[in-house]
Formats: structure tokens, C-alpha cells, sequence
């Protein structure tokens, strides 16, 4: 048990998917590399579908001796966990892959990497009061408004 | 003193796909701030500095912005 958690690493795999393909197969590109990942004995922990963004910069690939340029494309990444020594083998089948224009495979954490959009600079602790405040408000919302609905009901009907 | 903005807001990891944290320490023309101007510590600046190039290479950040 301990040899396998030593030979597993987290890796994750960012890809752009050329612009050509219709928006509606991109889901299904998106889930062939899954299975190619599963394939070669991975998990995939988190990934997100591939969506569309204006590059910043021009890119070329060359397929069968074609050279075509790139504005735009899918962007899109699969968090994996994966033997080490299986992860060669998936560089070399990701290379031969037309669909993708280039990729980027790197190690990484289990844990979420993409922190929160809005962050209060000053203390944390201060931020967590203010979570739990607004999850109490949650809580409490629904069952305040059966409450009213009860009694909008009740006025109506009286 | 500037603070190191990763610490502060206790970012571990930096992610290149975080594009909207990255832009902040590259500069109009698209070159990586200097530590001295980012105020990130050492070891923070070194990963600032690897997540901006793989961003790079991804085409989600420029080489060189006009």
C-alpha cells in the first residue's frame, strides 16, 4: 500500500484544443482524454471543459506538413492522480494527438489551486466571521419565507 | 514595507491558470515585476515567476504586450 502512495503523484494537464472543432464536440474531446487518462490507471480529481479564449499570442502546429495559425482556442485542464512511470507513456500519446495545439503537464496538489476572486487583504480570521455570519443567513432565509408564505395565505385567505 | 501578497491572503499554491492574480505582477509590456517591486518573498517570487511562464506558454498571459 505504501509503494503505490509513493508512485502517485498528482499531476495535471492544461491543453488547447484547436479552434476548428464545432463547440459541441468539444465536451467529447474533453472526455476522451478522461478516459485516456483512466486508461493508463489515473483518477482524475478535478478537470474543468474545455472553453473558448482569445490567445495572447499567435500560435502555429504543424500537422502533416501543414503549418496553421491559431487566434483563438479551447482552453481547458484535467487534475489526475497517476503512477510516475505511466505518465511518459501519456506525454508521448498526447503528443501525437492533431486535436491539440500544445499542453502543458505538470505536477501539482490535491488540494483546490485556484484561490477565491475577492480576497479581504487584512486577516483572515476577520473574513471567517463574516462567512459564517452569511452562512447563518442562508439558513435561516427559506424558513423565514415559508413562515411569510404561511402567512400571506392565511391574510388571503381571511 | 510591502507584504508578501501570497502569504497574506495564504495562497500555497500559485496556479497559472490564475490569470487575474498573475496580471497584477506583470508590467504593461508584459515583463515579470522585480522582486523589489512585488514585495514577494524569495521563495513566493521563484513560483510567481515559473506559474507566469507556464501561463505564458499556454498563450493565457503575453510574452510581450504593446
Amino acid at each position: 500500500m505504501e509503494n503505490i502512495d509513493i508512485n502517485d503523484r498528482i499531476y495535471e494537464v492544461g491543453y488547447l484544443l484547436v479552434p476548428t472543432i464545432p463547440e459541441e464536440e468539444v465536451p467529447g474531446n474533453h472526455g476522451n482524454l478522461k478516459e485516456l487518462i483512466i486508461s493508463y490507471g489515473g483518477e482524475i480529481v478535478s478537470d474543468e471543459i474545455p472553453r473558448r479564449l482569445n490567445l495572447a499570442y499567435t500560435m502555429s502546429k504543424v500537422v502533416q506538413n501543414v503549418k496553421s495559425k491559431f487566434d483563438t482556442a479551447y482552453f481547458g485542464w484535467v487534475k489526475f492522480s497517476m503512477a510516475s512511470d505511466k505518465i511518459l507513456e501519456l506525454k508521448k500519446k498526447l503528443d501525437i494527438d492533431s486535436n491539440i495545439i500544445r499542453f502543458l503537464l505538470i505536477k501539482t496538489v490535491k488540494e483546490n489551486t485556484i484561490a477565491a476572486k475577492r480576497f479581504i487583504s487584512r486577516d483572515v480570521t476577520h473574513k471567517r466571521v463574516m462567512f459564517s455570519k452569511e452562512t447563518e443567513l442562508k439558513e435561516s432565509v427559506p424558513i423565514n419565507e415559508e413562515e411569510i408564505d404561511k402567512e400571506i395565505d392565511a391574510m388571503v385567505e381571511n | 514595507m510591502k507584504q508578501d501578497y501570497f502569504s497574506s491572503n495564504n495562497i500555497k499554491y500559485i496556479d497559472y491558470k490564475d490569470i487575474e492574480i498573475l496580471k497584477k505582477f506583470i508590467n504593461p509590456s508584459g515583463r515579470i515585476m522585480s522582486h523589489k517591486r512585488t514585495g514577494v518573498t524569495s521563495k513566493n517570487q521563484r513560483k510567481l515567476a515559473m506559474a507566469i511562464k507556464q501561463a505564458r506558454f499556454m498563450g493565457l498571459l503575453p510574452f510581450v504586450a504593446k
